[in-house]
């Protein structure tokens, strides 16, 4: 069974966010330990941070979103993410311990969830981004469900 | 006390609510005196020695003891039923349970004060997170040490045989299994309790004697050098002395500028600081190999009642209980110098151990046969050979090793070129010895990667100055992670990554093939990866 469930909204609203609140940040730094050429030019840094970062910032969200999958068949969860680098996880629901949803304010906003699968090991342990909340929910008590049964004791 | 050997009745009421030691009490004042003496001297000087500044020093020392005596008083254990509390109560009280069958390793340390007194540190692992969760009982005397190591131990055992025992695994570890004992099998305790348990708790029932695996003779810590451990001591230690030097001498009013006035004469004699230095160089092994055989004195791995025991040291005799059924792999590793000389280090990979990196280890260096040999008897043996990586690691690997002392070269000559000083030819010279050294690291390097599976166990290996194999239990393997980077991708390789419930938490099998990054997985966990490979990942 293949569950392809609430991407759409996925990613790009949120790293637009993150950007624009980054932009305002670096817009604001006129701070006085920059060195004098600097000084009397305050406008370089932003401008050339915006330069370097804007293909960046247009390039990031819809690699992430392309990117970004997951997948729960056969009693193991598959999530696959990255942008620059790419990361394939495969957490066998037997072994999880936790299932956490977490929500982040811009998530809130959405109408996102975050869930984090994790195991008795760091590198058996997965986040799931950008879930729809109810999907989130459905999905954490039904992972955590399958785990109960599937209990098993090697760790 | 004698234990009896079949499981104990877990409502048997033990009410002995037991005290450390008082002979503890001898301890902690003395621990108290470096952070007490700087006070009480300057208070004397302040006072001039007059008959009040003594009143008040003694008054601090009264207060000292007091505080140690209350200490004392205040704290006590007992084991209730199926657990042990461990209390401390004057006016609040705090009482910290710990269930007996959540206890996964008992630590017995005896510093040197400790050893003097005839006392021991006892503490208990539960497998918690974090250092507070833990049991500590600090100064019990030794056959206290021994007897609760016993009890505690003994009864988690007992209390897991009532459990419905775990069906026995393929990889079940060997150590609990085949020190079974012909006289103890036929024990009518032993098989009365057998009657009830299951095939595996019988087992780890009537293992019940001691056997030493091995006791690494004295002659083999001259290996020790070769480890690189402890070779930084000397200049910790002077390190720590010019500290304290300072501290004291501002405590006690010489101030810093004496100090400083030192420093400068000693700048002004540059040779006698390249002298110290060298001395300190010239000193590491020798330091390195005295602190190296203190720590691992007469060390003896001891299979004992389902627990592997490491017992070592020689001032702070150590002995460290792991229980054999968490014991999920080993890791040996290896430096360059302990390679050329053929020995090795081993650490258990251990779940739920806390400080693993102390705690965890196996054997100290030996010679590489017979750690093969120990892990074998002791855990169990890994028997494949390890598939090489594809050629395109090597390149990564060489380029890695050789590309930043290049580029340290180029920009040394450009230096020299542009500035016309010669001086940093001398730069370019040593950039490019180095460069040409990584060649042999990154082949080596190469070398030593390899990942392999047994049918049990599956094993990976990395490293070069530190060589690092890994084997772990199959079913230890909680997921995979596979990570690919940017440049990774241009080469068409991957990081795989076994995670494991234990030791480090993951394992790396470095720049892998894509054929081997997912066939790897989907020979040692097949029915994980099916669903994904039938539809071609």
């Amino acid at each position: 069974m293949r569950l392809w469930l609430a991407e759409a909204l996925f990613g790009f609203v949120l790293l637009v966010g993150c950007s624009i609140l980054i932009a305002q940040w670096v817009g604001g730094s006129g701070w006085s330990w920059v060195p004098g050429w600097f000084a009397d030019d305050p406008w370089l840094l932003p401008v050339g941070v915006g330069v370097l970062t804007t293909p960046f910032l247009v390039a990031e969200p819809f690699v992430r979103y392309a990117v970004h999958r997951w997948e729960l068949s056969g009693d193991v969860v598959y999530t696959r993410s990255g942008f620059l680098t790419r990361e394939w996880v495969f957490v066998p629901v037997s072994r999880i311990q936790t299932v956490d949803k977490a929500q982040g304010w811009v998530e809130r906003l959405l109408g996102l969830a975050t869930l984090e699968i994790r195991t008795a090991s760091h590198a058996g342990s997965s986040t799931i981004k950008g879930l729809d909340y109810t999907v989130a929910a459905g999905l954490a008590e039904e992972l955590a469900h399958r785990a109960e049964q599937l209990r098993d004791d090697a760790t | 006390m004698t234990v009896p050997a079949g499981p104990l009745p877990l409502a048997e009421p033990v009410r002995l609510p037991m005290r450390l030691s008082p002979k503890v009490l001898l301890i902690h004042p003395v621990r108290m005196i470096p952070s007490l003496i700087v006070p009480l001297v300057g208070l004397l000087f302040v006072g001039g020695f007059s008959g009040m500044s003594y009143t008040w020093a003694a008054v601090g020392v009264g207060v000292t003891l007091a505080f140690a005596v209350v200490r004392w008083a205040i704290f006590s254990y007992e084991i209730v039923g199926d657990r042990l509390e461990i209390k401390r109560s004057l006016i609040s009280r705090s009482v910290r349970t710990i269930p007996l069958e959540r206890i996964r390793g008992v630590d017995v340390s005896t510093p040197p004060m400790h050893r003097l007194l005839g006392l021991a540190v006892l503490k208990i692992d539960t497998g918690a997170s974090g250092g507070e969760e833990e049991g500590k009982l600090d100064g019990v005397t030794l056959e206290e040490a021994e007897r609760l190591k016993s009890v505690l131990l003994r009864r988690t055992r007992a209390a897991r045989v009532t459990r419905p025992a775990r069906a026995p695994m393929p990889g079940e570890t060997s150590a609990a299994v085949s020190a079974t004992d012909p006289a103890a099998a036929t024990d009518p305790a032993a098989a009365s309790a057998s009657a009830a348990a299951s095939m595996s708790a019988v087992r780890e029932e009537t293992a019940e004697d001691e056997r030493e695996i091995i006791r690494v003779p004295w002659t083999w810590l001259l290996y020790g050098p070769l480890s690189g451990a402890y070779l930084l001591t000397p200049f910790a230690l002077a390190g720590g002395a010019v500290g304290l030097a300072f501290q004291w001498g501002d405590d006690l009013g010489f101030g810093r500028d004496a100090a400083l006035t030192v420093g400068e004469w000693l700048w002004e004699h540059p040779y006698l600081l390249l002298a110290v230095v060298l001395l300190l160089v010239v000193a590491m092994p020798f330091v390195g190999g005295v602190m190296y055989a203190v720590f691992n004195w007469n060390f003896r791995l001891i299979s004992r009642d389902g627990y592997l025991v490491a017992e070592r040291g020689l001032i702070n005799r150590r002995s460290v209980s792991l229980e054999a059924g968490r014991v999920r792999g080993y890791e040996i590793i290896e430096g360059l110098a302990e390679r050329w000389a053929g020995v090795a280090r081993v650490w258990a990979i251990v779940t739920g151990l806390g400080d693993s990196q102390t705690r965890g280890q196996l054997l100290p260096d030996v010679p590489r046969t017979v750690a093969f040999q120990v892990t074998g008897e002791a855990i169990g043996t890994y028997q494949a050979e390890l598939r090489p990586h594809p050629p395109i690691a090597r390149n990564r690997r060489l380029f890695r090793a050789i590309a930043p002392w290049l580029a340290l070269a180029v920009a040394t000559t450009l230096t020299a070129l542009l500035t016309a000083q010669p001086i940093w030819w001398i730069g370019t010279v040593v950039a490019l010895l180095l460069a040409g050294s990584g060649i042999s690291l990154g082949l080596d390097r190469y070398r030593s990667l390899g990942h392999g599976y047994d049918g049990v166990r599956l094993a990976v290996r990395s490293g070069s100055l530190r060589r690092s194999q890994a084997v772990v239990e199959r079913r230890a393997v909680v997921g995979w992670h596979i990570r690919q980077t940017w440049f990774q991708r241009r080469a068409g390789v991957y990081t795989l990554t076994a995670g494991v419930g234990a030791g480090k938490g993951g394992y790396s099998a470095i720049d892998v093939s894509q054929q081997q990054a997912i066939g790897f997985p989907a020979e040692v966990t097949p029915e994980w990866l099916a669903p994904f490979l039938s539809k071609g990942q």
